[in-house]
């Protein structure tokens, strides 16, 4: 409760700073994000993340010819009409000229259809992960910095595949995020040469799960792969299956990545037995490096999840309106993929000086983030980087890089 | 054979007990004080919430603390009727049901608000079950909940059928004006049934908690269900409830045994739609439920 109160602090400070600095050479980017809703508690390290890059650049000399960028924030609540509504919000009455945000699959998806598309603003999702965002019909408009769950559901079953598995059973959550994954991680696994026995949907938040396990057991697998949040079904799963003795090894993405699955099931049990995949950086890329000293030095934790994707979004938006030269909405649209990929002056995090003088004498940059070296596909994605977290010996999540 | 008393019948029954003793509070309300509690999901759920606390003070095996917890938590539902059922005593069911409805809202925040948003567990880590004859795997704890919640129906029996407050309360549920003109005392009726309401919802949200987690939406997440049981046992009808509860749980978790063939008879994703058949089913063909209850 105290973090909803330091959100909407932080929320209102912010807000009342762009209701009080009325400046005339002021530059408004939307930041939409779901600060209130199911996931605020991981939106408040995002927005930071964002924040600071714009606080470095207007620091380090601001935008064009010394405006300052202003990070207007709009709440998408995780929710696709809240997303609308906060989208129509920084579109039509703050006249923003590029969005970073929103945070979910669903919020993104209602924003950018209803809204940002047809006003002819470029979105930058920093933590939309699902892969109907990549076949939007979207007029190179809608970006996102964070990796699609096409990849994810890959690389989970890629890592499965080098482990040692070839038969395993799988069952996903009803929901959007977990049946794109599932049916990624499926395709993908198949397609490597394994089996899958048995796929069921479950219904989340039931009270067992016993006899949907009981249907998933048999014919030989060698583990389970669970695609669901853990609070709502993954953890009960989880319990049930070893319970019963029905399964002993176990898959899962990030939708399961908490320390209360290892504190609820216990390390003992887990330890060596469960693999869970989550968005990464690389640790020691100077990139990152850059980052993260900066951002620990807000009082937050660098490797919180996509903090490092709020930061990159925005700063790639600066970029943008630097190499665009003007606030032209379209002009800017047009940059990003520029600035993102080679060839280029490669600047990284912080170097905001740099890329100013490099693109005030004409030359292409090109941004590698802290997340990794966000060149954009065809289709506005990033492959992005995983790493694959096991328990460790002090019972807490130790990850790897997949690399 | 031996996956169908494993995996279906046992967690059935457990399911069962549990949605049985959470629909006998509803159907006492329902009955006693006409209208449909939405809050008694999250009694429950702070039933399972105060037995974690009074763990954490005592160390003590939550069905040894469950007195406790029925005692704390009837205090406070009788304190929540005073303050937020009362006023509403003589008003139209559905003023009281919209009531009910933001007394949830509000108990759920006080939960998020006290402990937190975060899923805790009773006892953290597996039990692992006990295997009898090489083959049938039961696990202790789901011996405990299935002879406690039988011993807990058998004192609804007993205090229902051999108690001068359990006749009042069967005499108030056929009719309120004729038991208020009979003299009985009706504010003394209201308090024992939230009491015994209480009781059994601490003990299902105990149960619940024990056998898979504690978290702010537990009860909720068992109340559509627990209103199933009710309806389908008659309105009103405290057996009915049991047997409603009973047969909704067992019925749940057998529709995916493989009764035809090697697949399930029903892919267990559906299987939260078979409470609500039995329900429809139940109130086209036999409105009063099967202990013929009230019809509204």
């Amino acid at each position: 409760m105290m973090k909803t109160f330091k959100q909407l602090a932080l929320a209102s400070t912010m807000l009342a700073f762009v209701g009080t600095a009325a400046i005339a050479d002021e530059i408004k980017v939307g930041s939409v994000a779901g600060v209130t809703g199911p996931i605020a508690e991981l939106v408040v390290p995002i927005v930071a993340g964002r924040q600071m890059a714009a606080d470095q650049i207007n620091a380090a000399g601001g935008l064009l010819n010394g405006d300052t960028m202003t990070m207007v924030l709009a709440d998408s609540q995780c929710d696709p009409k809240a997303g609308v509504d906060a989208g129509t919000k920084v579109v039509n009455v703050e006249q923003v000229v590029a969005i970073v945000g929103a945070s979910c699959s669903g919020a993104t998806n209602g924003m950018v259809q209803s809204v940002t598309i047809p006003a002819g603003v470029v979105a930058l999702s920093d933590s939309a992960t699902a892969p109907s965002i990549t076949d939007l019909d979207d007029n190179d408009l809608v970006f996102r910095v964070a990796a699609s769950d096409a990849y994810q559901g890959a690389a989970i079953a890629q890592l499965a595949w080098d482990q040692g598995y070839r038969t395993l059973a799988m069952t996903y959550a009803n929901d959007d995020y977990n049946a794109g994954l599932a049916g990624v991680f499926e395709a993908a696994f198949k397609g490597l040469g394994g089996t899958i026995t048995s796929n069921q949907m479950h219904e989340p938040n039931k009270a067992s799960y016993r006899s949907e396990l009981s249907t998933l057991s048999g014919n030989g697998a060698e583990g389970l792969a669970i695609f669901a949040y853990y609070g709502g079904s993954g953890i009960a799963i989880m319990r049930n299956a070893l319970e019963a003795g029905l399964f002993e090894k176990f898959l899962a993405a990030d939708g399961m990545f908490d320390q209360s699955v290892i504190d609820q099931i216990g390390a003992d049990v887990l330890r060596d037995n469960i693999m869970i995949t989550q968005a990464a950086s690389d640790y020691d890329d100077p990139s990152y490096v850059a980052f993260a000293g900066a951002f620990e030095a807000t009082g937050h934790s660098p490797q919180a999840p996509y903090a490092a994707h709020g930061y990159d979004a925005a700063f790639l938006i600066a970029l943008a309106i630097e190499k665009a030269g003007s606030t032209d909405r379209a002009a800017i649209s047009a940059a990003l993929r520029e600035v993102a990929g080679p060839p280029g002056v490669v600047i990284r995090p912080g170097e905001w000086a740099k890329a100013k003088a490099a693109i005030a004498a004409g030359q292409d940059v090109n941004y590698e983030g802290a997340v990794g070296n966000n060149d954009f596909d065809g289709n506005g994605d990033v492959t992005g980087l995983f790493s694959v977290n096991v328990v460790g010996a002090d019972g807490k999540w130790t990850g790897n890089l997949i690399r | 054979m031996i996956d169908f008393i494993n995996f279906h019948l046992i967690p059935g029954l457990v399911l069962g007990s549990i949605y049985a003793l959470g629909a006998i509070g509803v159907t006492l309300t329902f009955g006693i004080l006409r209208f449909a509690n939405f809050a008694h999901g999250e009694i429950m759920t702070l039933g399972a919430y105060l037995t974690l606390t009074m763990m954490w003070l005592t160390g003590w095996h939550p069905l040894i603390l469950l007195p406790v917890t029925m005692v704390i938590l009837s205090l406070i539902v009788i304190g929540m009727d005073q303050a937020f059922f009362k006023p509403f005593r003589n008003s139209p069911a559905v003023t009281v049901v919209i009531a009910s409805f933001g007394l949830m809202l509000m108990i759920r925040s006080v939960t998020q608000f006290s402990w937190g948003a975060q899923l805790q567990a009773f006892v953290p880590g597996i039990q692992r079950p006990n295997v009898f004859f090489d083959a049938l795997r039961i696990s202790p704890k789901h011996i405990l909940i299935v002879i406690s919640a039988m011993v807990l129906m058998l004192v609804v029996h007993w205090v229902l059928a051999h108690t001068r407050i359990g006749k009042a309360m069967r005499a108030m549920s056929d009719s309120p004006e004729l038991a208020r003109l009979t003299g009985i005392n009706t504010e003394l009726v209201i308090k024992a049934t939230w009491i015994l309401g209480a009781c059994m919802a601490a003990a299902a949200g105990v149960f619940l908690a024990y056998d898979s987690h504690v978290s702010t939406m537990m009860g909720f997440q068992i109340l559509l269900p627990t209103f199933a049981a009710a309806i389908v046992g008659g309105i009103g009808r405290p057996y009915g409830a049991m047997a409603g509860g009973l047969l909704i749980g067992v019925t749940e978790e057998l529709s995916s045994y493989a009764w035809l063939g090697d697949g399930p008879l029903l892919e267990p994703g559906y299987k939260a739609g078979v409470s609500f058949a039995i329900m429809i089913g139940v109130l086209i063909w036999r409105p009063s439920g099967l202990f013929r209850g009230r019809v509204f």
